[in-house]
């Protein structure tokens, strides 16, 4: 993975092929993604991730869904069993990386200084910080907290195994119609501070069939971080997923 | 306005086509976005021509956005229709959400004209 940092390597052009040609002006045929160079690094990740036996989980959600607060009763409930590694997006400041290191796991802050997404490169160098920062070990599990925003973050694959979308109840019902991209590139969808649904109007079942109408595949939590309704099902859930990522290396 | 982001990895892109061509510079170049790859195109034309003075062979190159339509394929009675909505298509005819995507994610640039 390492000859992707630093920036010398080679970019590739291939499929290109010249298609007209007069004494100055010549059309040169490209026909590759805009997101190319994102998808490339993206792989290095994936493989990097695979070699190591990390199981890499991206999470994304508006700013407030509660990301943070999962995050942090996860590492308390998994960390006994596992080694939990997370980069944490944000376009400023260190707290979140704070806030979970002092739960027990490692953390690098990313700061996109301004950019409201994260990208593979910055996953890639945050990765290569981490594992420093463990000692050149690696973890069980990578959490990349994204970003807080339902639009961006949707289009950059960072090389995750598993990609989650959150919604908290005070949010609204309406975030799947909304942002079709960010459900129908995930995995997983997680319905945060259950306890406050009597008090909003949210129907989690409407929700959850307009989810899955946009992304059958999706598997759906529902759970509060504050109350622990539908916690345990989240880490047996994440537990199955890093025993399959081990036994299938 | 990861639309941002995209122009400039497009721009990085077309400064090493360029040097590796020995062009000149580039005058246009032609890409595809489709109306489902979340691309907002005025932000990325936007992005697109702010930036490009920055790069010594791309100062006039020209963006030429094709826009994509999303267009489904009903796999209960055959119709092929395009939608407007980016959420929860029916099939215009018999009304099925049973539907296959056929186009409306490209996200590509297809040529580049570069003078040498």
């Amino acid at each position: 993975m390492c000859d992707v940092c630093g920036c010398g390597h080679d970019h590739v052009h291939e499929n290109r092929a010249v298609v007209s040609d007069d004494s100055t002006r010549r059309v040169v045929e490209i026909k590759k993604s805009l997101l190319d160079e994102n998808e490339r690094i993206a792989e290095v990740n994936r493989k990097h991730f695979d070699e190591k036996g990390v199981l890499a989980v991206n999470l994304i959600s508006s700013p407030g869904s509660g990301k943070t607060t999962l995050l942090e009763k996860t590492i308390e409930a998994l960390k006994g069993e596992f080694k939990i590694g997370v980069l944490e997006g944000d376009i400023e400041t260190e707290r979140d990386a704070e806030r979970v290191r002092a739960k027990g796991a490692y953390a690098v802050q990313l700061t996109t200084g301004g950019a409201c997404h994260l990208e593979a490169p910055l996953v890639h160098k945050g990765f290569h910080a981490l594992e420093k920062q463990m000692n050149g070990g690696a973890p069980d599990i990578l959490f990349i907290e994204n970003v807080g925003n339902l639009v961006c973050p949707s289009s950059f694959y960072l090389g995750e195994h598993v990609r989650v979308v959150l919604v908290s109840v005070p949010e609204g019902p309406d975030k799947p119609a909304k942002y079709p991209k960010a459900f129908k590139t995930s995995n997983i969808f997680i319905i945060t501070k259950s306890d406050l649904i009597p008090y909003f109007d949210f129907d989690v079942e409407k929700v959850k069939r307009e989810a899955l109408s946009l992304n059958p595949n999706l598997k759906v939590f529902v759970l509060s971080a504050k109350t622990g309704e539908g916690l345990e099902e989240w880490f047996n859930y994440l537990k199955e997923l890093v025993r399959r990522k081990k036994g299938g290396k | 306005m990861h639309e941002t982001s995209i122009a400039l990895s497009l721009l990085n892109s077309l400064s090493e086509l360029a040097e590796k061509e020995r062009a000149k510079e580039v005058t246009k170049v032609r890409v595809r976005i489709g109306k489902l790859s979340g691309i907002v195109v005025d932000s990325f034309v936007f992005a697109f021509n702010a930036l490009k003075p920055d790069y010594p062979k791309l100062g006039r190159a020209e963006l030429l956005v094709e826009e994509v339509p999303s267009r489904y394929r009903c796999l209960d009675c055959g119709n092929e229709f395009e939608v407007e909505t980016i959420y929860f298509p029916e099939c215009t005819r018999c009304r099925s959400v049973n539907l296959k995507l056929i186009s409306g994610e490209e996200l590509e640039v297809v040529d580049v004209e570069i003078e040498v």
